[in-house]
């Protein structure tokens, strides 16, 4: 596997000065694919998504490597009734895949998430069944596969359909491996 | 409880859809006040007619679709959809289905009866229409029965999905395609 020493991983919110490192991977078609981001075309276009949805965001994190953005991690609360559940979403650079950063980066922020929102019960996310290593980030980060939602999004123009994992506020942290 | 020991069965060819009227708040009434009713809804029993008038007039037209559910057309229940695109701009082909009925009618088959018919009605009223989805709290096995009775496909369970009444609750997620209705009755 790999020799990242993931104590160098860390979460913080996205500055400006991030740009030039956020570019690498959010102009990167393979990162996007499973988001619904669009991928970023330019520095301006990068610069821009900074500051107009990454930094006032409800609750988003750039995920770092010696403090560089190589990823995020993002929770968006839903509002009035329904405040008690979020959706999680996240994605790494590619150069930096299959070394258990995403899984790190998940595990630090579901604590974190807890505490920050008052009213959530339930943490949810949604994979698409083909995207089997996002899959097994939600399970070694301690989520719970409910089941397979068919038809039930868009997605880039097409129905998708969507496996949902949660994560309720009694739930146990997994163990570190 | 055997069969015979409840009250006389009802001939579902005198159950009939048509939309509520204000000419129906009496009857509608009677399942708002009881308090078995509304037990897995958000809503609380009525405690004023002026609820039942303020239903019928201002909230049951807000619904994408939704009838009066009728014995003999008196009014027995009430069933409707929902846009999922309300909460989700991304759900814009799903449509959520509700219903209700008075306690005196449940275990009948009338809710069966008449969610099977509104199951045909959503793919032929919304031709776009790609998934009919039901959320029913995971203690309502009433309920549950009802779908599955119906055709719905059970897909899991969410935990804690919805807070009301104090209280979470596990929500369980029931779909049916249209492609589900092409291999079905």
């Amino acid at each position: 596997m790999s020799n990242l020493d993931l104590s160098k991983i860390s979460l913080r919110p996205f500055k400006l000065s991030d740009v030039d490192d956020f570019l690498l991977w959010a102009g990167d078609d393979q990162v996007t694919q499973n988001l619904r981001w669009k991928t970023c075309g330019s520095r301006e276009e990068a610069l821009a998504f900074i500051r107009d949805v990454c930094i006032p965001h409800p609750w988003r994190r750039s995920i770092c490597l010696d403090d560089r953005s190589i990823g995020f991690v993002s929770v968006y609360p839903w509002s009035g009734d329904d405040r008690c559940k979020a959706d999680i979403g996240y994605a790494v650079a590619g150069d930096y895949w299959g070394q258990g950063i995403a899984t790190k980066a998940v595990k630090m922020a579901v604590p974190q998430v807890f505490n920050d929102l008052s009213h959530l019960v339930r943490l949810q996310a949604f994979t698409s069944p083909q995207n089997k290593a996002s899959q097994r980030v939600l399970e070694k980060a301690g989520f719970l596969k409910e089941g397979l939602l068919r038809k039930y999004t868009y997605f880039k123009g097409n129905i998708k359909d969507s496996i949902v994992f949660s994560f309720l506020s009694t739930d146990e942290f997994p163990h570190d491996d | 409880m055997m069969e015979r020991d409840r009250e006389e069965s009802v001939d579902l060819a005198q159950i009939s859809l048509r939309p509520l009227q204000l000419s129906d708040v009496d009857d509608l009434m009677v399942w708002t006040t009881d308090e078995k009713v509304p037990k897995f809804c958000t809503w609380e029993p009525y405690s004023s007619k002026d609820q039942g008038i303020d239903f019928i007039q201002n909230k049951a037209c807000e619904f994408l679709w939704s009838r009066a559910i009728c014995l003999h057309d008196r009014a027995i229940g009430f069933i409707l959809m929902t846009s999922c695109s309300a909460t989700d701009q991304s759900r814009e082909k799903s449509v959520e289905l509700g219903y209700v009925l008075g306690s005196k009618y449940w275990s009948k088959g009338i809710m069966t009866y008449v969610v099977k018919q509104v199951k045909k009605v959503a793919f032929r009223e919304f031709p776009h229409l790609e998934r009919l989805e039901a959320l029913v709290d995971a203690e309502n096995v009433g309920s549950q029965r009802v779908l599955e009775k119906a055709g719905f496909h059970r897909e899991g369970v969410l935990r804690k999905y919805l807070f009301f009444k104090g209280k979470s609750r596990d929500m369980v997620i029931f779909s049916v395609l249209s492609t589900d209705l092409n291999h079905q009755d």
